[in-house]
């Protein structure tokens, strides 16, 4: 009876309340969808790096995290390779020889990693096969005659391998692109110009255009005029087994194109065969071993396993080898809830409002339900049961908006372009993909609650105070 | 009576509404104020940190250099490049700089490494790489043997979460280890009797480097190894050569600390087989706010000649820049979504005072008073409610503010962990009190008279005899 007449008094005032459940289901879906963007942005990051970057589980010879020492080898890999396979955990296993070297081109030069791969191995354990940039080639070919490396377009761009040009076919995509006549027209004058890097093509065009054109179309135009040839070559130099300067020709199999631009500048794929060869490794001899598992949330017991296989080997999963993504997911949490929080606080203060309004509204009224028997103890739970209702009415219409909007724009993501250098950096991509879980819902329609309990805490006690004849009184 | 009177009055005939409303607008500024702070503050320290430890604030450069890092794109520099320079109000000193890429390595283990030539007694005035040299290791033999000393239990544990840390000064070894103040002479006595690393500095004219921690942890060198750096010199001549480590330092940002190596300018150009060049020339200010080096940027940048070319600290930093610039509009949202939340507030408070008033409304217009008179006093009666809300925010707001502004949050143990993780130091610092209050204003200002439209179009198309009968 409590819990009707609660929802009928409700809509006895329609504006007044809708104005409060509009806000509430405001601040609701702004602070569900700010969750979901952050949670879709941590989970794309925490895929990226298992899946392309580290994989779940490492096995070193003891010592080589430290410091990449090429002679900190581990022997007869490939025994080891079929044991780990074995375990019903593992998805795929992979050896790599790792060198520290120096990737050189005709005009730049800068430090990077060497990985050899076995391609086909390498294909089932991470997925950079699938990141190739289109236009490029593509992965590491193991049949081909010379050396093969596949590279990252940061890489190529800081080694001068991508140029930039703006030919006739630049400006019709970027017509296509949706890019205005008045835009590319003042590329024009440029057109034909090879530009041997990103800040000399930026430092010639920026003067052109006005900040608000740069920062709408200066990353298109940047992403469309990158000229790559095909097939282009470098040389990578680094020490060999006996401590020998060493190296060799690289003809780039492909661009891979992840969003971290750490990785992406510094680690150089080659196959595994032509690196044992450069560095005079022998068979079986490997840095690294790479396990990916079928599920993630056996990352704990399968590592524990393959450490007891190798009691002799440094064995590390992905939470120990960084630290920062195991605890990105626990951080998060903490800052939604806080997030929430603020929110539904500000909320409070228009619910305490609304409702110490319907209580002073209500004076005479609820003087008079007193006075013919109604126990405080009702009165209390009336005024608690609409505050709670209005708020929830509230929460709930926002939780659906908030639902339906999320999942409208998970499939395309929201793409933040103009921010990709700054996002990439930190290896996150610019490109959103929201996302929410439902254990979300469920703690926020509880945090709605309280604050709709604890908002008519106050007003329902200012009820409790009064006395049935004054109120009775009252005009 | 004037306008503002009544409206005054009539604030407090229902004291608790006015109360909340004024407090749901104190929540808001006040978070808002603390939130901006705190963001623009940080960003202020990690810019500062970077900027200053490594590229300035300003560069002179060859007009190739800043496109194309070689060393065939370094300058010629004379003194009457620099007299110039210097005749400038806002510069203090120049600072050479001989920047260059080296494959460094000591052993088997190699690393590609920035070479970076300095002054080492005019790099005082921005790096202070002398103050950064190491001046406590937590070795795995001082842990060791410090933990057979009487020190707390969580102390303890945190030595084992820094182990291989190095540290060139008290105060963050205290905070990484959680050292209580009371307990700090007591413990740092073990730690500099345990823990202590000696180092040099380098001078010109001496062959001699300096080596960040995380680079020498992982070329596995302490002090008086030798490094080798092979390189390519000026017009393609081979730059090898084997150097002293006179020191190890410890910079702040993880990115540069694990690969720079700092030798003595002359040294370096005479490495890179380039006497008398400079990769760039930093400018110290007298004053570093955002004004004034736009204009040192725009005097300076017209005097100058062609080969050379003038950069800011923006141009050189444009990815923490675009950085901090999505983060920044991520704080914007956050308080922009906090001001929608207490704007519907606001408005739920005008529409029940409009409604409790009809009556009274009715009334006093009957009786003759102007319909614009009153909006004006139902206007004035917002503004007030606004301003209460603001001055409450901003007099809480400030304590906060100005505490934070002199005692920045530093981190301790496991958040510490996490920060440097990802290349930042864990510091937050506050903003002093700028632009940024003024925006508070602003936006209250127009939430609370977006809000006051309603009661006015109401009071304008009141019907006295409905209004009466209310």
């Amino acid at each position: 009876m409590i819990t009707k007449t609660a929802w009928k008094n409700i809509w006895r005032n329609k504006v007044r309340s809708l104005v409060v459940i509009a806000s509430v289901s405001v601040g609701i879906f702004a602070g569900a969808f700010s969750v979901a963007m952050m949670e879709g942005a941590m989970y794309q990051r925490l895929d990226d790096a298992l899946n392309d970057e580290i994989s779940h589980v490492q096995i070193t010879a003891q010592g080589f995290r430290d410091n990449n020492d090429l002679a900190c080898l581990m022997d007869n890999t490939g025994n080891m390779i079929d044991q780990v396979r074995l375990l019903e955990e593992v998805e795929a296993v992979s050896g790599r020889i790792m060198v520290i070297g120096m990737a050189n081109t005709a005009t730049k030069s800068t430090g990077v990693q060497i990985i050899g791969v076995d391609a086909e191995n390498e294909k089932a354990l991470s997925g950079l096969h699938s990141k190739i940039k289109e236009g490029t080639g593509g992965y590491l070919d193991p049949s081909g005659v010379e050396n093969s490396a596949l590279i990252g377009v940061d890489l190529a761009k800081s080694l001068n391998i991508i140029r930039y040009m703006i030919t006739g076919e630049v400006i019709d995509s970027l017509a296509l692109l949706g890019v205005p006549e008045a835009v590319t027209g003042k590329l024009r004058p440029y057109m034909d110009i090879r530009f041997k890097n990103e800040k000399a093509f930026k430092k010639e065009l920026k003067p052109v255009f006005s900040q608000k054109e740069e920062i709408r179309y200066g990353h298109m135009i940047k992403e469309v005029s990158q000229s790559y040839r095909e097939g282009a070559r470098f040389t990578l130099t680094f020490i060999d087994r006996e401590g020998f300067q060493t190296g060799g020709r690289f003809r780039i199999a492909g661009l891979y194109d992840i969003p971290n631009n750490m990785f992406e500048s510094s680690q150089v794929f080659v196959l595994r065969d032509d690196l044992k060869r450069l560095t005079g490794l022998n068979e079986g001899e490997n840095h690294m071993l790479m396990i990916r598992l079928k599920d993630v949330d056996d990352t704990r017991e399968a590592s524990q396993k393959i450490a007891a296989m190798f009691p002799d080997l440094e064995t590390m999963n992905w939470r120990e080898i960084q630290p920062d993504l195991a605890m990105l997911e626990q951080m998060a949490k903490i800052m939604y809830g806080m997030f929430m929080l603020i929110i539904l606080a500000a909320l409070a203060f228009g619910i305490v409002n609304t409702m110490l309004m319907v209580v002073l509204e209500r004076t005479k009224e609820l003087g008079m339900l007193t006075a013919i028997g109604m126990n405080k103890k009702k009165v209390f739970r009336l005024i608690m049961s609409e505050s709670v209702f209005l708020s929830l009415f509230g929460g709930v219409i926002g939780m659906i908006i908030s639902k339906i909007i999320i999942s409208l724009t998970a499939t395309r993501g929201i793409n933040f372009a103009s921010y990709q250098e700054g996002f990439e950096a930190m290896g996150y991509s610019a490109h959103i993909y929201p996302h929410i879980g439902n254990d979300f819902f469920v703690v926020v329609t509880l945090m709605i609650i309280i604050t709709g309990i604890l908002s008519a805490v106050y007003p329902a006690l200012k009820a409790l105070k009064l006395d049935p004849a004054d109120a009775l009184r009252t005009e | 009576m004037k306008n503002y009177k009544y409206a005054w009055r009539n604030l407090w005939r229902n004291k608790r509404r006015t109360a909340i409303t004024a407090a749901s607008v104190f929540f808001a500024v006040y978070f808002a104020l603390v939130m901006r702070s705190m963001q623009l503050g940080t960003y202020d320290y990690m810019f500062k940190s970077i900027v200053e430890s490594y590229s300035g604030y300003m560069q002179i450069q060859n007009d190739q250099f800043w496109e194309d890092k070689i060393v065939d794109n370094a300058m010629e520099f004379s003194r009457e490049i620099e007299s110039t320079l210097l005749s400038d109000r806002n510069v203090v000193e120049t600072i050479p700089r001989f920047e260059s890429f080296a494959l460094a390595s000591s052993g088997s283990r190699t690393k590609g490494v920035m070479v970076l030539g300095i002054e080492p007694g005019k790099e005082k005035h921005l790096s202070d790489v002398e103050a950064k040299l190491v001046k406590y290791q937590l070795s795995d033999s001082a842990i060791e043997k410090l933990l057979e000393e009487d020190i707390p239990e969580s102390v303890k544990e945190n030595l084992e979460l820094f182990r291989g840390d190095l540290y060139s000064g008290d105060g963050r070894i205290q905070l990484d280890l959680g050292i209580r103040d009371k307990d700090a002479d007591r413990i740092m006595q073990f730690i500099r009797k345990h823990a202590s690393m000696e180092n040099g500095y380098i001078s010109l004219g001496e062959p001699g480097a300096l080596v960040g921690g995380r680079l020498a942890k992982y070329l596995g060198l302490s002090r008086g190894d030798s490094i080798v750096l092979i390189g390519q010199g000026y017009h393609g001549i081979t730059a090898a050569a084997i150097y002293e480590i006179k020191g190890i330092v410890n910079i702040g940002t993880p990115d540069i600390d694990s690969r720079i190596i700092y030798l003595p300018v002359d040294i370096c150009q005479e490495l890179y087989s380039a006497p008398g060049m400079l990769t760039s020339l930093v400018l110290h200010l007298e004053s570093n706010d955002d004004k004034s080096i736009d204009e040192t940027l725009e005097r300076i940048g017209a005097g100058l000649a062609d080969p050379y070319r003038l950069l800011g600290w923006k141009e050189m930093n444009e990815t923490i820049v675009s950085q901090m610039d999505a983060d920044n509009k991520g704080g914007m949202i956050m308080i922009g979504i906090l001001y929608l939340v207490i704007a519907f507030g606001v408005f739920g408070t005008v529409l029940m005072m409009t409604a409790e008033r009809r009556r009274e409304f009715g009334v006093l217009i009957s009786i003759g008073m102007q319909k614009s008179k009153m909006a004006t006093v139902m206007i004035y009666e917002m503004i007030f409610m606004g301003l209460l809300g603001i001055a409450a925010g901003v007099a809480a707001a400030l304590p906060t503010i100005i505490y934070g502004y002199y005692h920045p949050i530093k981190f301790s143990s496991d958040m510490a962990k996490m920060f440097e993780d990802y290349g930042f130091e864990p510091v937050m610092a506050f903003k002093w009190i700028d632009n940024y209050f003024l925006w508070q204003s602003v936006v209250v200002a127009i939430i609370v008279l977006v809000a006051a439209l309603y009661p006015v179009r109401n009071i304008f198309s009141l019907k006295e005899v409905n209004a009466l009968k209310a």
